[in-house]
């Protein structure tokens, strides 16, 4: 069952960072212990590795867990990590869902310019470990966190609403979908103006950002 | 073939989580990428809704999505490197001037 299996992968991965954070000196032995015990896991369900469910539910969890740790960690430089190993489990995600264009995008345009600008950033200005986690104090922390809770649970019931609609196939695969040729024909026909308007977006994007980090002006 | 659904709830969890960074970080690069976690959800639910109709303008939805994000976290770091300059601090709550 590859629902159990990842179940278990997760409680393993989740004890060995718990270990690793509270008892740092036990790290290499949970590491070992906790190891040997995934390895037994696979060994018993091996036939899960070939389910797409179980590797879409480990990417997902991934994708869950870097999040997490771009919001909690004090460092910055830490959080950009995380947050490119979160656009590479979104760049899967596309894969499965069959934009191989998008996927291919989101690598080079996301974790290849964007947060190449943020890292450069963040060593330019030096940016030093937050004593502490510095975060809004008193009322807006437990207010964020209530709306946050609300609002995931809000979409949770939206979505479930659509559970209970009978899941139809989608048809047969077609391997053109979501390839460079269909994309590129859309937006260079039905959304012409919209892809000009990126581009004046673009250009002004630029000269403001130039403009504002540009020591002195004039 | 997975359901659709649970991409959406994959992508809806990320979008609250972005959702919070925001609101309790006061780190000013740090609520910039909270930003770029929240644009990123909202495209994988571009994408998930785009498979299910089997249509592709999601997927060009998406690429205008990312062409903001860049813009925005361009002129978004280029801000917090001028109120570095000005201020030797990259916390919001520092930056304050305008506020009422």
């Amino acid at each position: 069952m590859p629902v159990q299996l990842l179940l278990g992968l997760i409680v393993v991965l989740v004890v060995f960072a718990v270990v690793r954070a509270y008892a740092p000196e036990r790290t290499l032995l949970a590491g070992v212990v906790l190891g040997l015990g995934a390895l037994a896991l696979l060994a018993v369900d091996s036939r899960a590795l070939l389910s797409l469910e179980f590797w879409v539910g480990l990417i997902g969890f991934a994708a869950i867990l870097s999040a997490l740790l771009v919001v909690i960690h004090p460092n910055p430089m830490v959080s950009i990590l995380f947050l490119i190993v979160n656009l590479f489990c979104i760049a899967l995600f596309y894969l499965i869902l069959q934009a191989q264009f998008l996927a291919a995008l989101q690598i080079i345009i996301y974790a290849g310019a964007i947060m190449v600008l943020f890292l450069f950033v963040v060593m330019l200005l030096n940016l030093k470990t937050e004593v502490g986690l510095h975060v809004a104090g008193g009322p807006q922390r437990w207010g964020a966190l209530l709306l946050g809770a609300a609002f995931t649970a809000l979409l949770f019931h939206a979505i479930r609403g659509r559970l209970d609609q009978a899941y139809v196939e989608s048809g047969m695969f077609d391997s053109s979908f979501g390839a460079a040729r269909g994309v590129g024909g859309l937006l260079f026909s039905k959304y012409l103006f919209a892809f000009e308007a990126a581009s004046l977006l673009l250009i002004a994007a630029m000269i403001g950002a130039v403009v504002m980090a540009k020591r002195k002006v004039r | 073939m997975m359901r659709v659904e649970f991409f959406l709830f994959i992508a809806a969890l990320l979008f609250a989580i972005g959702c919070v960074g925001v609101l309790i970080r006061r780190n000013a690069i740090v609520i910039l990428m909270c930003i770029e976690l929240m644009l990123n959800a909202v495209n994988l639910t571009f994408v998930a809704f785009a498979h299910e109709n089997q249509s592709m303008t999601g997927q060009v939805f998406v690429f205008f999505v990312m062409t903001v994000a860049a813009a925005e976290a361009a002129v978004g770091l280029a801000i917090v490197i001028a109120l570095f300059r000005r201020r030797l601090t990259t916390d919001v709550e520092d930056a304050s001037l305008m506020r009422w």
